[in-house]
């Protein structure tokens, strides 16, 4: 991204060094030649300004982060519930809203992957551009039932074995919650953008949005268990932008 | 019968209050207090179905109607330690009174061996239903026949003669016997979905097998809190998952069933039960099947020694079909019959010493949210005795539970 936005300016440099040099020691009649390329190559020199990109990074912090998700008080149980795999609700997703017209342009067909591993979805937030088909791999001793009643996307997979897998795409922007029928512990998100300026922190909170064109943005933090927050950002020509967000509990 | 209009209101209620909750996100996790040590869990469910005052199908050994009633339940764990719990439910019917419908202590001995010791006022070993009777489990409303019809026979009263008992046939919500206390009251369905029994319990799991045993102080048919016979019951029930979905189970369970008013201290009777059950389910099926037989020992009180056994066997199956993610349809096949036993009426011809019944229920649901669901059925009833031989009733519920 980086060297993209380098070799851009450069471009730009080396067009307007000769163009100056042509001026000065061309014959007049050389010079209009030359303006006339230059006119000539405008919208091939706003192309490349479109092409200039920068990166809005940074950290997301919770003030309070959210407890593991544990299965709802079971009496009639006859003893003691086998372990679950650990929920990470820890992890935000950042965007901007609204997004760069640029953000909209015909993409392939993506493919996601949400696994179904110790009774919990993996990864637990997951942030796809619409169109993305999202595969539910069983990769557990158990059945699992995936479903979603979320308006966004609303569907049930049945209940499948260990081993096999289904899909489902998801074409409309929004927040679809998913869960398994059969353990009420289980969980997951999946949040349907329809652009691409979107990012999952990692484990330590921090996270990345690149190729972000100059200009100015409002940028959304999400973590299921906080208040959402926006900041406004301005992306320059310069490149990278840093933005922090400390998230405070709902 | 008690309690007829409350119901009515209270589900009213419900509606108007969780409905319109449901849009602004009602809760749909447990609570967590104190840093997660204790996590709370609830049901509340408002069911709207016709009186049932005159044939008395679905009426329970707590002289509800199943099918017309207000449930609300509070669920507790605590855990003071990673191998100690401490485990509650309370529980009220259409708010008469919150009752702890389970309270025991669950401990680990052994953290690396999935052993684990319950005591106290805890699940039932026997059979699948019993616990399984909580809203987000249930696809129909109406209970199974084994779980909740009511025999005639009542563990503190006893017929004198096979006559004594062949004439409360079909009168099993209000019954009297001339051995034992003298009032007319409710008799026993073979297990009770509607209290849990007190003793200890053991269990030990593996991915594939299940076996469990307890002893407990009363019997399937009658849960007790407190003793009332010297007798304990023990049970057992060992399930096999041969298959991932598919779980296969056998149940036994034999105690002392006939109170110490009746005969006074020293003779024991005991009901004997086995049962079978199997949960199989792919894709959006979902099926379910049991079968109880169960087995008293009746010293008929005027010449006790002239006593005889009775039985019943139940058997059911019922399955559900999910059409969308919120929508599906459910229907259950229910049989319950019995023994047959000779006296003077009927001709002295052996006759089965309670009316066989068989119930098909039919309805669907429909999924607002994860937790709150809406249920309508047809039960359909028919009895081979008694005042009302077949009567049809519509229910419909709200459950919600977090």
């Amino acid at each position: 991204m980086v060297l993209r936005v380098a070799r851009s300016r450069r471009v730009r440099a080396l067009t307007l060094t000769v163009l100056a040099r042509s001026l000065r020691v061309r014959p007049p009649t050389v010079a209009v030649w030359w303006l006339l390329c230059v006119f000539a190559l405008s919208p091939l020199a706003l192309i490349g300004e479109r092409a200039v990109a920068g990166t809005i990074r940074g950290r997301v912090e919770l003030r309070q982060p959210p407890a593991d998700h544990e299965p709802r008080p079971n009496v009639a149980e006859l003893g003691m519930h086998t372990g679950h795999g650990p929920t990470d609700r820890r992890r935000s997703v950042v965007y901007l809203d609204p997004a760069p017209r640029a953000a909209f342009d015909a993409r392939d067909e993506p493919r996601a992957r949400m696994d179904q591993r110790n009774e919990s979805f993996v990864p637990h937030v997951l942030a796809i551009v619409a169109g993305t088909t999202v595969d539910f791999p069983n990769n557990d001793r158990t059945y699992h039932n995936v479903f979603s009643l979320s308006k966004p996307r609303t569907f049930d997979l049945g209940r499948y074995a260990a081993g096999r897998s289904k899909a489902v795409r998801f074409d409309t922007p929004g927040i679809v919650r998913v869960f398994c029928e059969i353990h009420s512990h289980m969980s997951a998100y999946i949040l349907v953008f329809s652009h691409r300026y979107f990012a999952v922190t990692d484990e330590e909170g921090r996270y990345r949005i690149d190729h972000v064109p100059p200009g100015s943005y409002t940028v959304l933090a999400w973590n299921e268990a906080t208040e959402l927050q926006s900041r406004r950002v301005t992306v320059g020509d310069s490149g990278d932008v840093d933005l922090n967000f400390l998230l405070n509990r709902r | 019968m008690r309690h007829v209009r409350r119901p009515w209101i209270v589900s009213l209620l419900v509606l108007t209050i969780v409905a319109p909750a449901a849009a602004q996100g009602i809760p749909s996790e447990p609570v967590r207090l104190f840093d997660g040590r204790v996590r709370l869990g609830g049901e509340v469910s408002a069911t709207l179905g016709e009186k049932d005052d005159e044939a008395f199908f679905n009426y329970t050994d707590y002289e509800r109607n199943a099918l017309r009633t207000f449930r609300a339940a509070l669920t507790a764990i605590w855990r003071p330690a990673t191998r100690i719990a401490l485990l509650g439910e309370l529980r009220t019917d259409d708010l008469d009174r919150f009752g702890a419908y389970a309270f025991y202590v669950r401990v680990r001995p052994w953290s690396e061996v999935p052993f684990d010791v319950q005591a106290g006022r805890i699940p039932p070993v026997f059979g699948a239903f019993g616990r399984r009777a909580y809203q987000h489990d249930q696809i129909l409303i109406g209970y199974p026949l084994a779980y909740q019809y009511l025999t005639s026979i009542r563990p503190d009263a006893l017929p004198g003669n096979a006559d004594d008992l062949l004439q409360m046939r079909a009168r099993g919500w209000q019954t009297s016997f001339p051995v034992g206390s003298l009032y007319a009251g409710p008799g026993m369905p073979l297990i009770s979905a509607f209290r849990w029994d007190t003793g200890l319990e053991a269990r030990w799991t593996s991915e594939r097998i299940e076996a469990a045993g307890a002893i407990t102080t009363g019997t399937l048919a009658n849960p007790r809190l407190l003793d009332d016979n010297r007798g304990k019951q023990v049970s057992g029930r060992v399930a096999v998952r041969p298959l991932t979905g598919l779980a296969v189970a056998a149940s036994g369970a034999r105690g002392a069933w006939i109170s110490d008013d009746v005969f006074g201290a020293g003779r024991s009777h005991a009901q004997t039960a086995l049962g079978a059950d199997v949960e199989y389910s792919r894709d959006h099926w979902l099926v379910r099947s049991e079968l109880v037989w169960s087995r008293w020992a009746m010293p008929f009180g005027r010449v006790p020694r002239e006593g005889q056994n009775i039985s019943a066997l139940a058997r059911w199956v019922e399955g559900r079909y999910r059409l969308t993610p919120r929508w599906y349809v459910a229907g259950r096949a229910d049989r319950l019959s019995f023994s047959r036993i000779s006296g003077q009426l009927f001709d002295g011809v052996p006759t089965a010493w309670e009316a066989p019944v068989t119930r098909f229920e039919l309805g669907g649901g429909y999924s607002l949210r994860r937790n709150l669901v809406l249920r309508a059925v047809a039960q359909i009833n028919r009895r081979d005795g008694g005042r009302v031989l077949r009567r049809t009733y519509l229910s419909s519920q709200v459950a919600w539970w977090f």
